[in-house]
C-alpha cells in the first residue's frame, strides 16, 4: 500500500468506518452486455441504465460503496471484448484506467455461460498486474444451461478470488464484498506469453462441466421464429403494430386528450388566466404568461399536454423491448441493406434508439467499428430518425388524417436516408467494419427495471426538453413583440409558402423546429387542430420537420462526437435535403391531387 | 485429426450443423481478432442456426450473427 493511501483509523477502538486521504477505488470490467451497470448499481445503490444489448453504457460512472466499514469508489465502465489488437474507443479508455493504475481492485465480470470469452479477458487482464476479482455473473442462467463450473479449481488456478454472483437478484453480493479484500495479482500473469486463447480454452475445458438440459427450449423455439424471414417479417410488423397502438393511439390519442382537455383546457389554462389577469397588471407579461406565445398557455401546454404522455408511453413500451433481447436481432434483417449504405447490421442499435432520442443515439454510434460509419450513422440520425418526442406529434397529427398520410411519410423518410446514405457510402472515404454481431438472449423483462428505465428517461426529459420549450416560447415571445416574427415570416414566405406550399404563419414553427424538432410539430399539431393546415400540407409539413435536425442538444451532441465542421456539414446538408424534399413532395402531391 | 472428421467453411454448412470451431483464417487480422475476442476460437463448440439473411450461430452460449463474408473465413471440423 503506498503512502498516499494510509489509512486514517479514529481513535475508538472499535472501528465502524475506515476513511483513507483518498478512497480506494474498485473498477468493474468486462465483456459487453454481462451485468456490470446491474451489480454497479447492487454495489453503490445508484441506478444506471440497464438494457439487454450492448453499449448501453458508453461512459464510465463513478459512484461511492460502503463495503466492510470502509468507503470505496465504483467505476462502471463501458463492455469490451478485447485489450490488445484493434481497439474501439471504449476498449482504449478501459486500457488507460488499467494503465494508469486508477484502479486498485479490478473486478472482472463475466457471463457465467460463456467462461471462455470471460477469461480471454481474464488473461489479457492479468498481463496489467492489477489485484483482481473474477465474478461469474448470471450463474442461475448458466445453470439452467446445464453449466456447472468449479469454482474452487478455477479460483486456485488463477490464483484470484473467483465469485459466483445473480446480480438481478443481489445474490452473491455479500460474498463479492467479501472477496473484495482478498483481491490478488493472478499467478499465471507471466507465464502464458501473451496466448490468451489457449490459456482460456484449457482453463475453460478443465473447469467446466456440461450436463444434457432440457430447459430454454421455449427460448430457443422463439428465437428461431424471431431470427428467421419467414416468421421474423410479420412479427417485425406485428411488433410495430403494437407500438403504434400504445403510443400513437393510447398516448397520442387517448392520453394526449385526457390532459390536454381535461387538465389544461379545463382547469390549468383558465386558473392561471384568471390568475394571472387579477394578479399581474402589466400587459406585456400577462401576455408572455398567458398570450398567444405565452409560457403557461403555449410552452406548458406543448410539454406536458402534448408531447409527456407520448413520450411516456414510447419510453415504456421502448425500455420493454430493450430488456427483452429483441432490437439487436433486427441486425440480421438489417445488415444487407445497410451494408449498401456504408454501414453494418450493428448500425440497427444506434438507429432504434434514436427514435428514443437522436441525442443519446449520437453518442451511442461509437459502438460502431470505423470513424466512416460513425459519420454515416451521425448524419442519417440528425436527417432521418424522429425520436420519441416528434414521433408523438406526427402520430398526433396524421393519426387524425389517414394511414395513407402515415405511410407516405415514413415512406419518403426511409427513401431519402436509404439514397443519402446509399451516396454518403460512395462519398465519405474510408471503409466499413464487417458485420459480426452478438445477440443477447431473449429473456421477458423484469416489470420493475422497466418502470424504472422509463421513470429515469421521462426525468431525463422534463429536465432537458422542458426548459428548452420554455426558452424557445420566450424566444417566440420577444421575435413577436420587437416585430421580427414577422420579418423572418415575410423573409421565409417564399420558401414557406412558394415552395411548401403553407401557410405563412407556419414559418413561425418552423423557426421553433430549429429549437427542437417536436416543438416546431407541437406547433403543427396546434395549427393542424385549428384547421390551418390540410392534409396535403400537413404531410409536407411534418417531412420537413422530420428531416430538419432534431435539436439543440443534438448538434451539441454532433459537435462533440465529430467536431464543428463535420456538425456544420450535417447542418447545412440536412437542412437543404429537408426543404428540397418537401418541395418535391408539394410539388408531387398537388400534381397528383392527393388528398388523403 | 481422426478420419472420421472433416473440416468444412461454416458459410457452407446447414442449419442444424455441429462442431468445433477448427480455426479462423488470418487473411484478416482484424476479423479474426473480433471473432477470437467473442469466443470464436479453436475448440469452442458450434452449431449453425441460420443462413438468411444473415448467418447466425450458436459459438460456446454466445449467439452471433455475421455475414457471408465473416463465415467464410471460420473453420469448422464436423463431428
Amino acid at each position: 500500500m503506498s503512502c498516499a493511501q494510509a489509512v486514517v483509523r479514529e481513535p475508538a477502538a472499535d472501528l465502524l468506518l475506515t476513511l483513507r486521504a483518498r478512497p480506494r477505488r474498485i473498477a468493474l470490467v468486462g465483456n459487453a452486455n454481462v451485468g456490470k451497470s446491474v451489480l454497479f448499481g447492487r454495489l453503490t445503490g445508484q441506478y444506471a441504465v440497464v438494457s439487454n444489448y450492448p453499449g448501453t453504457t458508453v461512459s464510465v460512472t463513478t459512484s461511492k460503496a460502503t463495503v466492510n466499514g470502509e468507503v470505496w469508489e465504483v467505476v462502471d465502465t463501458p463492455g469490451i471484448t478485447a485489450l490488445e489488437g484493434v481497439l474501439t474507443e471504449d476498449e482504449l479508455l478501459a486500457r488507460r484506467i488499467l494503465e494508469a493504475r486508477e484502479a486498485d481492485v479490478v473486478v472482472q465480470v463475466a457471463d457465467a455461460r460463456n467462461l471462455r470469452r470471460g477469461l480471454m479477458l481474464t488473461s489479457q487482464l492479468a498481463a496489467h498486474g492489477a489485484s483482481m476479482v473474477l465474478v461469474l455473473n448470471m450463474i442461475d442462467e448458466a445453470r439452467a444451461h446445464g453449466i456447472s463450473i468449479d469454482r474452487a479449481g478455477l479460483a486456485a488456478s488463477l490464483g484470484i478470488p473467483v465469485v459466483e454472483t445473480v446480480a438481478t437478484e443481489g445474490r452473491g453480493l455479500a460474498e463479492l464484498r467479501d472477496a473484495l479484500g482478498r483481491a490478488a495479482v493472478p499467478v499465471f500473469a507471466q507465464a502464458h506469453r501473451g496466448d490468451h486463447a489457449t490459456l482460456a480454452h484449457e482453463l475453460s475445458v478443465q473447469y467446466r462441466r456440461y450436463r444434457p438440459h432440457a430447459v430454454a427450449r421455449f427460448q430457443e423455439r422463439l428465437g428461431r421464429l424471431v431470427r428467421e424471414p419467414l416468421t421474423g417479417l410479420p412479427i417485425l410488423a406485428l411488433v410495430l403494430y403494437g407500438m403504434y397502438l400504445a403510443v400513437g393511439v393510447f398516448g397520442a390519442q387517448t392520453l394526449v386528450a385526457l390532459i390536454e382537455k381535461g387538465l389544461f383546457q379545463r382547469f390549468i389554462n383558465p386558473a392561471a388566466t384568471s390568475l394571472v389577469t387579477r394578479a399581474v397588471p402589466w400587459a406585456i407579461a400577462r401576455d408572455f404568461l398567458i398570450g398567444e406565445y405565452g409560457l403557461i398557455t403555449m410552452g406548458l401546454t406543448y410539454a406536458i399536454a402534448i408531447v409527456l404522455p407520448v413520450v411516456a408511453t414510447f419510453f415504456f413500451v421502448f425500455g420493454f423491448l430493450e430488456d427483452s433481447g429483441y432490437i439487436p436481432r433486427l441486425a440480421i434483417f438489417a445488415d444487407r441493406t445497410f451494408r449498401t449504405m456504408g454501414l453494418n447490421g450493428k448500425a440497427v442499435l444506434p438507429m432504434v434508439l434514436g427514435l428514443g432520442c437522436d441525442t443519446m443515439a449520437t453518442m451511442t454510434t461509437r459502438i460502431l467499428g470505423t470513424p466512416k460509419e460513425r459519420l454515416i450513422a451521425v448524419l442519417l440520425l440528425a436527417l432521418g430518425i424522429p425520436c420519441s418526442a416528434q414521433l408523438a406529434t406526427i402520430l398526433g397529427i396524421l393519426g387524425g388524417v389517414s394511414f395513407a398520410a402515415l405511410l407516405t411519410l415514413f415512406g419518403v423518410v426511409l427513401l431519402q436516408m436509404f439514397l443519402v446514405g446509399f451516396l454518403a457510402a460512395r462519398a465519405i472515404p474510408g471503409e466499413r467494419s464487417e458485420f459480426i454481431m452478438e445477440l443477447p438472449p431473449l429473456r421477458m423483462p423484469q416489470l420493475g427495471n422497466v418502470v424504472r428505465k422509463t421513470l429515469l428517461r421521462v426525468r431525463w426529459y422534463l429536465g432537458e426538453a422542458v426548459p428548452l420549450f420554455l426558452i424557445g416560447t420566450a424566444l417566440l415571445f420577444a421575435l413577436s413583440r420587437l416585430g421580427l416574427l414577422a420579418r423572418i415570416t415575410a423573409l421565409a414566405e417564399p420558401v414557406v409558402a412558394g415552395l411548401l406550399g403553407l401557410p405563412r404563419d407556419a414559418a413561425a414553427v418552423f423557426v421553433m423546429g430549429f429549437l427542437r424538432r417536436d416543438y416546431g410539430a407541437a406547433g403543427l399539431f396546434q395549427m393542424s387542430k385549428a384547421g390551418q393546415l390540410d392534409a396535403v400540407q400537413a404531410v409536407v409539413a411534418l417531412t420537413v420537420m422530420t428531416l430538419f435536425v432534431p435539436c439543440v442538444a443534438n448538434f451539441l451532441m454532433m459537435v462533440k462526437e465529430q467536431g464543428l465542421k463535420a456538425a456544420l456539414a450535417i447542418l447545412g446538408v440536412v437542412t437543404v435535403i429537408a426543404l428540397g424534399t418537401g418541395t418535391v413532395l408539394n410539388a408531387t402531391l398537388r400534381a397528383l391531387h392527393v388528398t388523403f | 485429426m481422426s478420419p472420421s472428421e472433416k473440416t468444412r467453411r461454416l458459410s457452407s454448412l446447414k442449419p442444424g450443423t455441429a462442431g468445433h470451431v477448427h480455426h479462423v483464417v488470418r487473411d484478416n487480422p482484424d476479423r479474426a481478432d473480433r471473432l477470437m475476442a467473442l469466443g470464436v476460437t479453436p475448440g469452442a463448440s458450434l452449431t449453425v442456426l441460420q443462413r438468411f439473411p444473415s448467418v447466425v450461430f450458436l459459438c460456446d452460449h454466445t449467439e452471433l450473427a455475421v455475414e457471408p463474408a465473416v463465415a467464410r473465413a471460420i473453420v469448422v471440423t464436423i463431428e
